[in-house]
Protein backbone atom coordinates (compact mmCIF):
# COMPACT_ATOMS: atom_id res chain seq x y z
CA UNK A 1 0.00 0.00 0.00
CA UNK A 2 1.13 3.36 -1.04
CA UNK A 3 1.12 6.03 1.82
CA UNK A 4 2.59 8.76 -0.70
CA UNK A 5 0.52 11.87 -0.01
CA UNK A 6 -1.44 13.22 -2.69
CA UNK A 7 0.03 16.18 -4.59
CA UNK A 8 -2.10 18.91 -2.64
CA UNK A 9 -1.48 17.68 0.02
CA UNK A 10 2.64 18.64 -0.08
CA UNK A 11 2.29 21.58 1.05
CA UNK A 12 0.23 20.93 4.07
CA UNK A 13 3.06 18.80 4.94
CA UNK A 14 5.93 20.90 4.25
CA UNK A 15 3.80 23.64 6.39
CA UNK A 16 2.91 20.89 9.10
CA UNK A 17 6.48 19.55 9.32
CA UNK A 18 8.31 23.17 9.61
CA UNK A 19 6.65 23.43 12.78
CA UNK A 20 7.37 20.12 14.21
CA UNK A 21 10.25 21.24 16.09
CA UNK A 22 8.47 24.60 17.99
CA UNK A 23 5.18 21.79 18.22
CA UNK A 24 7.67 18.97 20.03
CA UNK A 25 9.63 21.76 21.93
CA UNK A 26 5.97 23.12 23.43
CA UNK A 27 5.39 19.55 24.16
CA UNK A 28 2.28 19.83 21.73
CA UNK A 29 -0.46 17.65 22.16
CA UNK A 30 -0.78 15.87 18.90
CA UNK A 31 -4.05 14.82 18.69
CA UNK A 32 -5.27 18.17 17.97
CA UNK A 33 -3.68 19.35 15.19
CA UNK A 34 -6.28 19.05 12.25
CA UNK A 35 -3.51 17.64 9.31
CA UNK A 36 -2.65 14.84 11.42
CA UNK A 37 -6.33 13.29 10.84
CA UNK A 38 -5.63 13.23 7.41
CA UNK A 39 -1.86 12.66 6.82
CA UNK A 40 -1.18 8.81 7.67
CA UNK A 41 2.61 10.26 6.74
CA UNK A 42 2.94 12.95 9.10
CA UNK A 43 0.92 10.96 12.02
CA UNK A 44 3.42 8.46 11.49
CA UNK A 45 6.34 10.70 11.16
CA UNK A 46 5.15 11.77 14.70
CA UNK A 47 5.15 8.65 15.90
CA UNK A 48 8.29 7.90 15.25
CA UNK A 49 10.25 11.05 16.66
CA UNK A 50 7.78 10.80 20.02
CA UNK A 51 8.87 7.08 20.00
CA UNK A 52 12.77 8.11 20.05
CA UNK A 53 12.09 10.77 22.60
CA UNK A 54 10.55 8.31 25.03
CA UNK A 55 13.43 5.21 24.08
CA UNK A 56 16.04 8.10 24.78
CA UNK A 57 15.46 8.61 27.83
CA UNK A 58 15.40 4.64 29.03
CA UNK A 59 18.34 4.70 27.84
CA UNK A 60 20.67 4.24 30.74
CA UNK A 61 25.09 5.16 31.46
CA UNK A 62 26.52 1.17 30.36
CA UNK A 63 29.84 2.47 29.91
CA UNK A 64 32.41 2.18 32.37
CA UNK A 65 35.93 3.86 32.09
CA UNK A 66 39.27 1.93 31.70
CA UNK A 67 41.16 1.28 35.16
CA UNK A 68 43.67 3.12 33.55
CA UNK A 69 41.03 6.78 33.84
CA UNK A 70 41.42 6.54 37.43
CA UNK A 71 44.89 5.77 37.70
CA UNK A 72 46.15 9.17 35.97
CA UNK A 73 43.39 10.80 37.93
CA UNK A 74 45.13 9.12 41.16
CA UNK A 75 48.19 10.14 39.97
CA UNK A 76 47.43 13.47 39.28
CA UNK A 77 45.46 14.25 42.99
CA UNK A 78 48.91 12.41 44.45
CA UNK A 79 51.36 15.03 42.97
CA UNK A 80 49.01 17.68 42.71
CA UNK A 81 48.81 18.08 39.54
CA UNK A 82 45.07 18.98 39.23
CA UNK A 83 46.01 22.17 40.74
CA UNK A 84 47.30 23.44 37.11
CA UNK A 85 44.99 21.86 35.01
CA UNK B 1 33.47 -0.97 47.72
CA UNK B 2 34.99 -0.22 51.14
CA UNK B 3 32.94 2.19 53.21
CA UNK B 4 34.30 5.66 53.14
CA UNK B 5 36.74 6.69 56.18
CA UNK B 6 35.17 9.65 57.33
CA UNK B 7 38.00 10.12 60.17
CA UNK B 8 41.10 8.99 57.72
CA UNK B 9 43.82 11.88 57.03
CA UNK B 10 43.99 12.91 53.70
CA UNK B 11 45.22 11.00 50.78
CA UNK B 12 45.57 14.03 48.71
CA UNK B 13 47.29 17.44 48.99
CA UNK B 14 44.47 19.79 49.91
CA UNK B 15 43.59 22.68 47.09
CA UNK B 16 42.79 26.06 47.82
CA UNK B 17 41.19 27.24 44.56
CA UNK B 18 38.00 29.01 43.91
CA UNK B 19 35.68 27.25 46.45
CA UNK B 20 33.54 30.00 46.64
CA UNK B 21 32.56 28.96 42.94
CA UNK B 22 29.53 26.77 42.31
CA UNK B 23 28.44 24.94 39.19
CA UNK B 24 24.68 26.27 38.90
CA UNK B 25 25.23 29.11 36.90
CA UNK B 26 27.22 31.28 39.49
CA UNK B 27 30.62 30.80 38.30
CA UNK B 28 32.53 33.57 38.78
CA UNK B 29 36.15 32.66 37.58
CA UNK B 30 38.07 30.34 35.43
CA UNK B 31 37.36 28.50 32.03
CA UNK B 32 33.60 27.35 33.51
CA UNK B 33 32.77 31.20 33.30
CA UNK B 34 32.51 30.89 29.38
CA UNK B 35 29.94 28.39 29.65
CA UNK B 36 27.44 29.90 32.18
CA UNK B 37 26.70 33.19 31.04
CA UNK B 38 25.37 35.16 33.70
CA UNK B 39 21.73 36.53 32.83
CA UNK B 40 20.42 33.41 31.07
CA UNK B 41 22.52 31.05 33.25
CA UNK B 42 20.26 27.78 33.34
CA UNK B 43 18.63 26.54 36.51
CA UNK B 44 19.27 22.89 37.75
CA UNK B 45 17.56 20.49 35.58
CA UNK B 46 14.59 19.22 37.05
CA UNK B 47 14.31 15.98 34.82
CA UNK B 48 17.15 14.71 36.42
CA UNK B 49 15.60 14.07 39.57
CA UNK B 50 13.93 11.09 37.86
CA UNK B 51 17.77 9.25 37.76
CA UNK B 52 18.88 10.74 41.06
CA UNK B 53 17.96 8.57 43.67
CA UNK B 54 19.74 8.33 46.63
CA UNK B 55 23.12 6.68 46.50
CA UNK B 56 23.59 4.94 49.82
CA UNK B 57 26.80 5.91 51.61
CA UNK B 58 27.26 9.34 48.87
CA UNK B 59 26.72 11.83 51.42
CA UNK B 60 28.81 10.97 53.68
CA UNK B 61 31.69 10.19 50.92
CA UNK B 62 30.49 13.44 49.96
CA UNK B 63 31.14 15.45 53.43
CA UNK B 64 34.43 13.25 54.12
CA UNK B 65 35.73 14.14 50.18
CA UNK B 66 34.74 18.09 51.07
CA UNK B 67 37.15 17.40 53.65
CA UNK B 68 39.79 15.79 51.68
CA UNK B 69 39.66 11.98 52.08
CA UNK B 70 41.06 10.71 49.33
CA UNK B 71 39.14 7.06 49.87
CA UNK B 72 35.95 9.19 50.22
CA UNK B 73 36.71 10.83 46.89
CA UNK B 74 37.70 7.19 45.21
CA UNK B 75 34.10 6.08 46.74
CA UNK B 76 32.27 9.33 44.69
CA UNK B 77 34.63 8.44 41.58
CA UNK B 78 32.84 4.46 42.06
CA UNK B 79 29.70 5.55 41.99
CA UNK B 80 29.63 8.09 39.41
CA UNK B 81 32.48 7.30 36.85
CA UNK B 82 29.96 5.31 34.77
CA UNK B 83 27.35 8.21 34.01
CA UNK B 84 29.98 10.64 33.73
CA UNK B 85 31.87 8.32 31.28
CA UNK B 86 28.38 7.11 29.20
CA UNK B 87 27.87 11.04 29.03
CA UNK B 88 31.13 11.82 27.72
CA UNK B 89 31.24 8.39 25.30
CA UNK B 90 27.83 9.44 24.29
CA UNK B 91 28.51 12.81 23.67
CA UNK B 92 32.32 13.10 21.92
CA UNK B 93 31.86 9.48 19.95
CA UNK B 94 35.48 8.67 20.57
CA UNK B 95 36.73 6.85 23.64
CA UNK B 96 39.64 8.32 24.26
CA UNK B 97 38.29 11.82 24.25
CA UNK B 98 35.90 10.52 26.49
CA UNK B 99 37.91 8.50 28.96
CA UNK B 100 40.78 11.78 28.93
CA UNK B 101 37.41 14.85 29.97
CA UNK B 102 36.30 11.87 31.94
CA UNK B 103 40.01 12.28 34.09
CA UNK B 104 39.03 16.27 33.61
CA UNK B 105 35.71 15.99 34.73
CA UNK B 106 36.64 14.16 38.06
CA UNK B 107 40.04 16.72 38.81
CA UNK B 108 37.68 19.30 38.31
CA UNK B 109 35.21 17.26 40.86
CA UNK B 110 38.14 17.44 43.29
CA UNK B 111 38.77 21.33 42.96
CA UNK B 112 35.58 22.44 43.53
CA UNK B 113 33.55 19.61 45.73
CA UNK B 114 34.28 22.10 48.98
CA UNK B 115 31.78 24.22 46.74
CA UNK B 116 28.90 21.78 46.74
CA UNK B 117 26.45 22.99 49.14
CA UNK B 118 23.40 20.40 48.16
CA UNK B 119 20.65 22.41 47.03
CA UNK B 120 20.91 20.04 44.30
CA UNK B 121 21.61 16.48 44.01
CA UNK B 122 25.52 15.52 43.52
CA UNK B 123 24.91 14.11 40.73
CA UNK B 124 22.96 16.66 38.99
CA UNK B 125 25.72 18.98 39.85
CA UNK B 126 28.42 16.45 39.38
CA UNK B 127 26.68 16.14 35.45
CA UNK B 128 26.86 19.70 35.38
CA UNK B 129 30.11 19.68 35.74
CA UNK B 130 30.70 17.08 33.00
CA UNK B 131 28.76 18.39 30.65
CA UNK B 132 30.48 21.91 30.97
CA UNK B 133 34.10 20.26 30.36
CA UNK B 134 32.54 18.39 27.47
CA UNK B 135 31.32 21.53 26.00
CA UNK B 136 34.64 23.34 26.55
CA UNK B 137 36.45 20.98 24.46
CA UNK B 138 34.60 20.78 22.12
CA UNK B 139 34.38 24.64 22.07
CA UNK B 140 37.95 24.45 21.58
CA UNK B 141 38.00 22.00 18.62
CA UNK B 142 35.10 24.06 17.11
CA UNK B 143 32.96 21.29 16.87
CA UNK B 144 29.22 22.51 17.95
CA UNK B 145 29.73 25.95 16.16
CA UNK B 146 30.33 24.58 12.53
CA UNK B 147 27.25 21.91 13.05
CA UNK B 148 25.16 24.86 14.38
CA UNK B 149 26.19 26.62 11.48
CA UNK B 150 24.95 23.69 9.69
CA UNK B 151 21.86 22.79 10.96
CA UNK B 152 20.80 26.44 10.06
CA UNK B 153 21.53 25.94 6.12
CA UNK B 154 18.66 24.83 3.93
CA UNK B 155 19.20 20.94 2.53
CA UNK B 156 17.41 18.15 1.31
CA UNK B 157 16.54 17.14 4.65
CA UNK B 158 14.53 20.31 4.94
CA UNK B 159 11.72 19.35 2.68
CA UNK B 160 8.31 17.64 3.75
CA UNK B 161 9.01 13.80 4.63
CA UNK B 162 6.93 11.45 2.10
CA UNK B 163 8.43 7.59 3.13
CA UNK B 164 6.68 6.29 0.56
CA UNK B 165 5.45 2.69 0.72
CA UNK B 166 7.64 2.50 4.44
CA UNK B 167 4.37 2.48 6.30
CA UNK B 168 4.99 -1.48 6.84
CA UNK B 169 8.20 -0.47 9.04
CA UNK B 170 7.14 0.61 12.15
CA UNK B 171 9.26 2.02 14.29
CA UNK B 172 6.97 1.73 17.81
CA UNK B 173 8.30 -1.75 19.40
CA UNK B 174 11.09 -2.52 16.69
CA UNK B 175 13.77 -0.86 18.22
CA UNK B 176 15.60 -1.35 21.71
CA UNK B 177 17.90 -0.28 24.04
CA UNK B 178 20.89 -1.28 22.49
CA UNK B 179 19.87 -0.47 18.86
CA UNK B 180 18.98 3.20 19.95
CA UNK B 181 22.47 3.17 21.75
CA UNK B 182 24.66 2.72 18.61
CA UNK B 183 22.42 4.65 16.45
CA UNK B 184 23.24 7.73 18.60
CA UNK B 185 27.00 7.53 18.14
CA UNK B 186 26.08 8.33 14.47
CA UNK B 187 24.59 11.63 13.91
CA UNK B 188 27.17 14.39 13.64
CA UNK B 189 28.67 15.84 16.80
CA UNK B 190 26.49 18.78 16.41
CA UNK B 191 22.83 16.58 16.70
CA UNK B 192 23.79 14.61 18.70
CA UNK B 193 25.14 16.96 21.26
CA UNK B 194 21.59 18.55 21.51
CA UNK B 195 19.67 14.95 21.32
CA UNK B 196 21.84 13.85 24.25
CA UNK B 197 21.57 16.64 26.54
CA UNK B 198 17.61 16.97 26.29
CA UNK B 199 16.29 13.46 25.56
CA UNK B 200 18.76 11.31 27.34
CA UNK B 201 20.29 13.66 30.05
CA UNK B 202 16.72 15.67 29.76
CA UNK B 203 17.91 18.96 29.96
CA UNK B 204 15.55 21.90 28.96
CA UNK B 205 16.03 24.04 25.77
CA UNK B 206 16.64 26.71 27.94
CA UNK B 207 19.29 24.95 29.75
CA UNK B 208 20.82 23.94 26.60
CA UNK B 209 20.72 27.08 24.80
CA UNK B 210 22.22 28.69 28.09
CA UNK B 211 25.41 26.08 27.72
CA UNK B 212 25.58 26.26 23.94
CA UNK B 213 24.87 29.81 23.31
CA UNK B 214 22.47 29.48 21.31
CA UNK B 215 18.94 30.36 20.36
CA UNK B 216 16.11 28.27 22.05
CA UNK B 217 14.64 27.71 18.88
CA UNK B 218 17.80 26.33 17.53
CA UNK B 219 17.88 24.26 20.25
CA UNK B 220 14.72 23.09 19.42
CA UNK B 221 15.81 22.48 15.59
CA UNK B 222 18.95 20.60 16.59
CA UNK B 223 16.96 18.48 18.27
CA UNK B 224 14.41 17.68 15.75
CA UNK B 225 16.92 17.18 12.93
CA UNK B 226 18.95 14.91 15.30
CA UNK B 227 15.56 12.92 15.93
CA UNK B 228 14.82 13.02 12.27
CA UNK B 229 18.90 11.54 11.50
CA UNK B 230 18.32 8.89 14.05
CA UNK B 231 14.53 7.92 12.43
CA UNK B 232 16.75 7.29 9.35
CA UNK B 233 19.19 5.73 11.06
CA UNK B 234 16.78 3.25 12.70
CA UNK B 235 14.60 2.46 9.55
CA UNK B 236 17.29 2.13 7.53
CA UNK B 237 18.17 -0.76 9.90
CA UNK B 238 15.11 -2.63 10.19
CA UNK B 239 14.73 -2.31 6.01
CA UNK B 240 18.64 -4.12 6.18
CA UNK B 241 16.92 -6.08 8.61
CA UNK B 242 14.31 -6.85 6.49
CA UNK B 243 15.98 -7.37 3.33
CA UNK B 244 18.26 -10.28 5.47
Amino acid sequence: MSTEPKQDDNQDCAEFQGRMPELFGAETDFSKEDHLESCENCAELVRDLNYIAQQAKLLMPIHDPAPAVWDKIHAALQTGESKTT
Amino acid sequence: MAAPEVNAPPAFPRLEDGLENTLDGAETKGPQQQLTPGPTAPKPPTQHLRRNPPIAGEAEAIAAAQGGDGRAFETLYSLHKRRVYSLCLRMLGNVAEAEDLTQEAFLQLYRKIGTFRGDSAFSTWLHRLAVNVVLMHLRKKGLPQVSLEETLEPSSDDGPRKDIGARDLQLSGSIDRVTLERAVENPPPGYRLVFVLHDVEGYEHNEIAGMLDCSIGNSKSQLHKARMKLRDLLKSGLRKETRE
